[in-house]
C-alpha cells in the first residue's frame, strides 16, 4: 500500500529552510586517495605477511649482531665447519665463525644495499625522468638517447666496471646500482609526466603562474608517485638480487664482511659437505626477496584499484 | 617501410658507434693494465706486451685503429687468450649461450604466457592462485641458488641427469631448466597484468555485448592486445638470454659466452670487453628491430604511424 | 500487456567494495513497449548505465551483486539466466553501443570481423555471406565505401564514424532491443545530431525498441517517446515526453528542465540545481533529492514517498503530490526547442 494515502500531522508539509550547506553535505566520510589505498592494502593477508616477514628480518638484523658474544670475523681455528648447535645457532664456517651472527650481521649489507640501491636510482630517475618529460624538446631528445645507448649494454657490465673503479664494498655498491640503476625509473617517469603535462590541471597552474621547477615537483611528480614507489619495492629483491650475484662472482662483498650473497657463495663450496652453510643463506635470500615481491604486489593492487576485485 | 628500415639502420649504427667509443675510452680509464695480474711477469715484460699489442701508442692512434678495424668486422685479438682473436672466441662460444638460451625461451615463453592467460581468466580461482604463487617465488629464487639446488637433487643425488658439461642432449636439461624457471615466472607476471589490463577495456565489454562467448573473447580480443607489453621486453630478453648467463654457465660448467663478460672485464682484456660489448649492442639493436617490426604486425596503429 | 518487450520490476542491484556496499540501484521498475523509445535521464552516478548494463548481464559479478528484482525479456524471466543463455540474447535479440567510441572497438581488429564476429555467432551462415551482410550494414549506418572500410582498423576512423560502426555491430543481427549508452555524449555536436537521426531511422526500418540513456534532455527531445528520470538509484518520475517536459511534476525533473537552455529564452538566466547528488554509500533517510529541493518539507528528510499514478502513465514519487501538501506549480518547458522536430506522439 502505497504511505501517500495515510493520513499524516500538518507538520510534516512544513516547508524546510534549505542552506547550500545542508545541499552541498558530502555523506560519507571523504578518504583521500593514500588512506583509502592503506585500507586496501591493510586487507590485502599476503602483502602484510610479507611486510611481517620483512619487519621481521630487518629487526633480527639489528638486534643480533649486536647482542651476540661473537663478532663477525672473530676466528675460532679449533672449532671449524660446526653443525648447529646451541651454542652456534647456525653453526659455524670453514674458519670457526659463527654463523648465526654472520648471517644477520650479512641480512644488514643485504638490505641495506637492496633498500638504498632501489631508492636512490629511483629517485635520481625521477629527477631526471621528471624534467625530461616536462622540458620536452632537445632536452628531452638527448637524455632519452642517452639511455638508449646506455640500455644497449647490460646492466651487469657498468656494474663490474664501476666496482673496479671504486672498490668493492656495500657503499661502492649501492654507487654503482644509483649510477647504473635510474634509466628504467627516468623513462617511465618522462612517459607519465608527457601524459599528465596535457591535462588540464596543469594549464591551469601554469596559467596561475607557477613555476617550471614548482610544477614538475609538485604537480607532476605527485600524480607518477603511485607507479614509482611500487617499482621502488620491487626494485628492492631485484637489488638484492644483483648484490647477491656480483657477490657470489666475486666481485661484491668482500670477506670477512658477511653478506648474503657472498655467504651463499660460501656455502655453494662445501654445500655437499655441510648443506646448512647454504641452506640458510639461500633460505633467506629467498624469503626476503619473496615477502618484497609479495609487498610490492599488494602495493601495486592497493594503489591500483581498478586491478582489484 | 623502406624509409623506416634506413632511417632505424643509421640510428642503430650511430647508437653502436657511440657505444663502442664510450666502452672503449671507459675501459683505458681504469687503473692498472692488462698484464699487471699475471705476477710472472716483470714490469719490463708487461712493457713489451703492451707495445707488442700496441697499448704504448697514443690513446687517440689506439681508438682510430680499433675503429678501422671494427669497420671490417675485426674485434681483434684478446689479450689474455693467447693468439686467439676475440672473433673467434665468439664464434666457439656464442652457439654455445644461444642454444642454451633458445632451449629455454622455447620452454619459457609458451608455458609463461599460458599461465599468464589461465591465471588472469580464473581470476581469484585456485589456478590463479597455483600461477601467481608459481611465478612470485619463480621471480624470487635467484638463479645461482635455483641452478644449484637442481644441480643437487638430479645429478647428485637422483643420479637422473649429469651433473656440469656440455655435451649430449641430457646434459642440456638442467641448465634450460634453471634458466627457464626465471623468465617463466617474469613472462606470467606480465601477462597475467597485461590480460586483465585489457580486461578492464571497454572494447570487451563490446565483444561481450555482441554475444560471444568466453573463450572466443580471450582469443580474439585479449591475448592480442595484452602482447603488446609482452613483445616490449622481449626484446631485451631474448638479447641478455642468448648472450649467455654467467651463473648458469658458472654452475653447471657450460663453455658458453657469459663467462667471458666477467671475466673479461675482470682481467681487463680491453678488447675482449670491447667486443663482447659491440656485438651484444649490435644483437640488442637487432632484436629490437625486429620486436618493432612484430609490433606493427600486432598493433595496426602503429604501422600507420610509420 | 503483450506490447511489453522488456519489463524490470523492482530491481535491487549493488557493488560490493573495499569501503562498504554502493547501492546503485536501488528499486526499479521499468518497461519498454514494442518499437517505441525509451529514454532513460539523469546526472552521471545515478544508476542509469548500471540499470541496463544488468539487464544485459554486462556488469562483472563479483564486485556487482544483483540484490532482488525481475527481468522480464518477452514474457521469459531472464533474471537468473547464465552466461551462457544471456550470450545467445546479446547481440541477437538485445545489443548495446557505449558511450565512448574511442575505447569501445577493439583497437587491433578490423572493422570488418568486429561485425562479422557477431553474425556468424549467432546465426549459421557462411563468413562469406556474413561479409556480405556486414558490408551491406556498414552502408547502411552511412560509411562511405563500405567494402573498404571493412578492412580498415577503428584507429583510421573518426570518433562520429567509429560510432556509426558500433551501431552497425549491434544492429547487424537485428535485435529487438538496443541500448543507447550515452551514444552522443563524447561526439561534438554536429556528429550528435547525425548520429541520433542515424539511431532513429534504423530503429524505424529494423523495427527495434530503443533504450537511450543521457544525461542530455535535447537528446530526449529529439527520440524518446517515453522518459524516466533517476535521481539516487531510483526512478523519480516516469511519463510521455510531452507530459514531463511540459507538466513535470518532481522539483528534480523541473529543475532539470530550467537548466536547459533553449532557443527564444532571452530574458531568463539558466538556471542550476543547487547541490551534488548524494552518495550511495549511504543512502539518505527520506527522499534522496529533499537536501538539494526548494520545496522540501518536514516529512520529505524523514521517509521516501511513494510513487504516485497521473493521467497516461505518468507516475511520480513526490510528496508534493500528497494531498495534504500544498499545491505547487512546477516550471517546465515553456517553448519547443527550435532546432528539434515535433515530439512523436507516443503509445
Amino acid at each position: 500500500m502505497s504511505n501517500m494515502s495515510v493520513k499524516l500531522p500538518a507538520d510534516a508539509f512544513r516547508p524546510v529552510k534549505q542552506t547550500s550547506e545542508t545541499s552541498e553535505l558530502i555523506t560519507r566520510p571523504s578518504l583521500t586517495f593514500w588512506a583509502d589505498a592503506r585500507r586496501r592494502l591493510m586487507k590485502n593477508k599476503v602483502a602484510m605477511l610479507g611486510l611481517i616477514i620483512i619487519f621481521i628480518i630487518t629487526l633480527m638484523a639489528i638486534v643480533v649482531p649486536v647482542f651476540s658474544q661473537y663478532s663477525y670475523e672473530q676466528q675460532n681455528l679449533s672449532n671449524t665447519n660446526a653443525p648447529p648447535s646451541t651454542e652456534h645457532i647456525f653453526g659455524t664456517d670453514s674458519h670457526g665463525r659463527d654463523l648465526w651472527v654472520r648471517v644477520w650481521y650479512g641480512a644488514r649489507v643485504s638490505l641495506a644495499v637492496g633498500v638504498f640501491g632501489s631508492i636512490i636510482p629511483s629517485l635520481i630517475g625521477i629527477i631526471i625522468g621528471g624534467i625530461s618529460g616536462y622540458f620536452g624538446g632537445k632536452v628531452d631528445m638527448i637524455i632519452m638517447r642517452f639511455i638508449d645507448i646506455v640500455m644497449c649494454v647490460p646492466n651487469m657490465i657498468y656494474i663490474i666496471l664501476i666496482t673496479l673503479f671504486i672498490g668493492t664494498g656495500p657503499v661502492a655498491l649501492i654507487i654503482a646500482f644509483a649510477i647504473t640503476g635510474w634509466m628504467g625509473t627516468a623513462r617511465s617517469v618522462r612517459g607519465m609526466v608527457l601524459q599528465l603535462k596535457e591535462q588540464e590541471f596543469v594549464l591551469a597552474s601554469r596559467t596561475l603562474g607557477a613555476s617550471s621547477l614548482s610544477l614538475i615537483f609538485e604537480h607532476l611528480v605527485p600524480n607518477t608517485l603511485g607507479i614509482v614507489v611500487v617499482s621502488m619495492t620491487l626494485g628492492v629483491p631485484a637489488a638484492i638480487f644483483q648484490e647477491a650475484f656480483l657477490s657470489f662472482i666475486g666481485l661484491g662483498i668482500k670477506p670477512p664482511i658477511p653478506s648474503w650473497g657472498q655467504l651463499a657463495n660460501t656455502g655453494i663450496s662445501v654445500f655437499r659437505i655441510y648443506p646448512s652453510q647454504l641452506l640458510i643463506p639461500a633460505a633467506l635470500i629467498s624469503m626476503t626477496m619473496l615477502s618484497f615481491n609479495l609487498f610490492g604486489d599488494g602495493l601495486r593492487d592497493a594503489l591500483d584499484p581498478k586491478l582489484r576485485m | 617501410m623502406v624509409r623506416y628500415i634506413l632511417k632505424r639502420l643509421v640510428i642503430s649504427i650511430i647508437t653502436i658507434w657511440l657505444l663502442a667509443t664510450v666502452t672503449f675510452f671507459l675501459l683505458r680509464t681504469l687503473p692498472g693494465n692488462p698484464f699487471q695480474t699475471e705476477k710472472l711477469l716483470t714490469v719490463e715484460m708487461q712493457e713489451r706486451m703492451m707495445s707488442y699489442y700496441g697499448l704504448d701508442r697514443p690513446l687517440m692512434e689506439q681508438y682510430f685503429t680499433y675503429m678501422k678495424n671494427l669497420l671490417q668486422g675485426n674485434f681483434g685479438y684478446s689479450l689474455k687468450y693467447t693468439n686467439r682473436t676475440v672473433n673467434s672466441i665468439i664464434k666457439s662460444t656464442f652457439p654455445v649461450s644461444a642454444e642454451l638460451g633458445l632451449r629455454s625461451l622455447a620452454v619459457a615463453l609458451p608455458i609463461g604466457l599460458a599461465l599468464g592467460v589461465a591465471s588472469a581468466r580464473k581470476r581469484g580461482k585456485i589456478i590463479d592462485y597455483i600461477c601467481v604463487v608459481i611465478a612470485v617465488i619463480g621471480v624470487s629464487i635467484p638463479s645461482f641458488i635455483m641452478g644449484t639446488f637442481l644441480q643437487y637433487i638430479f645429478a647428485i643425488k637422483l643420479k637422473l641427469l649429469p651433473v656440469s658439461q656440455w655435451k649430449t642432449a641430457a646434459h642440456t636439461i638442467l641448465p634450460t631448466v634453471a634458466l627457464a624457471l626465471s623468465l617463466m615466472a617474469t613472462l606470467t607476471r606480465v601477462m597475467r597484468a597485461s590480460m586483465l589490463e585489457v580486461t578492464m577495456q571497454d572494447y570487451i565489454k563490446t565483444a561481450r555485448a555482441k554475444g560471444l562467448g568466453e573463450g572466443r573473447i580471450t582469443w580474439s580480443h585479449q591475448v592480442r592486445n595484452a602482447m603488446i607489453p609482452i613483445l616490449t621486453m622481449l626484446g631485451p630478453m631474448v638479447a641478455s638470454v642468448l648472450m649467455g648467463t654467467f651463473v648458469i654457465e658458472k654452475i653447471f660448467a657450460i663453455p658458453g659466452l657469459g663467462q667471458h663478460f666477467v671475466n673479461s672485464i675482470t682481467g681487463l682484456d680491453y678488447t675482449m670487453t670491447m667486443g663482447l660489448t659491440v656485438f651484444y649492442g649490435i644483437f640488442l639493436v637487432t632484436a629490437n628491430f625486429i620486436v618493432d617490426i612484430l609490433y606493427g604486425l600486432v598493433d595496426p596503429r602503429i604501422r600507420l604511424a610509420k | 500487456m503483450s506490447r511489453k518487450i522488456l519489463e524490470i520490476k523492482d530491481l535491487h542491484f549493488s557493488f560490493d567494495t573495499y569501503a562498504g556496499e554502493v547501492q546503485a540501484v536501488r528499486g526499479i521498475s521499468l518497461y519498454l513497449n514494442k518499437g517505441e523509445t525509451l529514454a532513460i535521464v539523469g546526472e552521471s552516478g545515478c544508476g542509469k548505465s548500471v540499470t541496463v548494463q544488468t539487464v544485459m548481464k554486462l556488469v562483472p559479478t563479483p564486485p556487482g551483486r544483483l540484490k532482488s528484482g525481475k527481468i522480464i525479456y518477452c514474457g521469459e524471466d531472464i533474471t537468473h539466466y547464465s552466461q551462457k543463455e544471456m550470450q545467445k540474447l546479446r547481440g541477437s535479440e538485445m545489443s548495446m553501443i557505449f558511450q565512448d567510441p574511442m575505447t569501445s572497438l577493439n583497437p587491433t581488429m578490423r572493422i570488418g570481423r568486429q561485425i562479422t564476429e557477431g553474425i556468424l555467432k549467432h546465426e549459421n551462415i557462411s563468413p562469406d555471406k556474413a561479409k556480405q551482410r556486414a558490408i551491406e550494414m556498414l552502408a547502411k549506418v552511412g560509411i562511405a565505401n563500405p567494402e573498404k572500410g571493412f578492412k580498415r582498423y577503428p584507429h583510421q576512423f573518426s570518433g562520429g564514424m567509429r560510432q556509426r560502426v558500433m551501431i552497425a555491430i549491434a544492429l547487424v543481427c537485428n535485435p529487438n532491443v538496443l541500448f543507447a549508452d550515452e551514444p552522443t555524449t563524447a561526439l561534438d555536436v554536429t556528429t550528435q545530431a547525425q548520429i541520433l537521426e542515424l539511431i532513429n531511422e534504423l530503429k524505424q526500418e529494423l523495427e527495434t525498441s530503443v533504450v537511450i540513456i543521457t544525461h542530455d534532455l535535447g537528446v530526449v527531445a529529439r527520440t524518446a517517446e517515453r522518459v524516466a528520470v533517476m535521481y539516487a538509484g531510483k526512478i523519480v518520475e516516469t511519463g510521455l515526453s510531452r507530459d514531463i517536459f511540459y507538466k513535470p511534476k518532481h522539483p528534480y525533473t523541473s529543475g532539470l528542465l530550467e537548466s536547459m537552455p533553449s532557443a527564444g529564452q532571452v530574458e531568463k538566466t539558466l538556471t542550476s540545481i543547487k547541490g551534488t547528488p548524494p552518495d550511495l554509500f549511504a543512502p539518505p533517510k527520506g527522499c534522496s533529492f529533499a537536501p538539494r529541493c526548494k520545496y522540501c518539507m518536514n516529512i520529505c528528510t524523514q521517509t521516501d514517498p511513494d510513487e504516485v499514478q497521473l493521467e497516461n502513465g505518468h507516475k511520480v514519487s513526490c510528496w508534493l503530490m500528497n494531498p495534504q501538501a500544498e499545491k505547487r506549480e512546477l516550471p517546465g518547458r515553456k517553448s519547443r526547442l527550435s532546432t528539434q522536430k515535433p515530439l512523436k506522439e507516443g503509445i
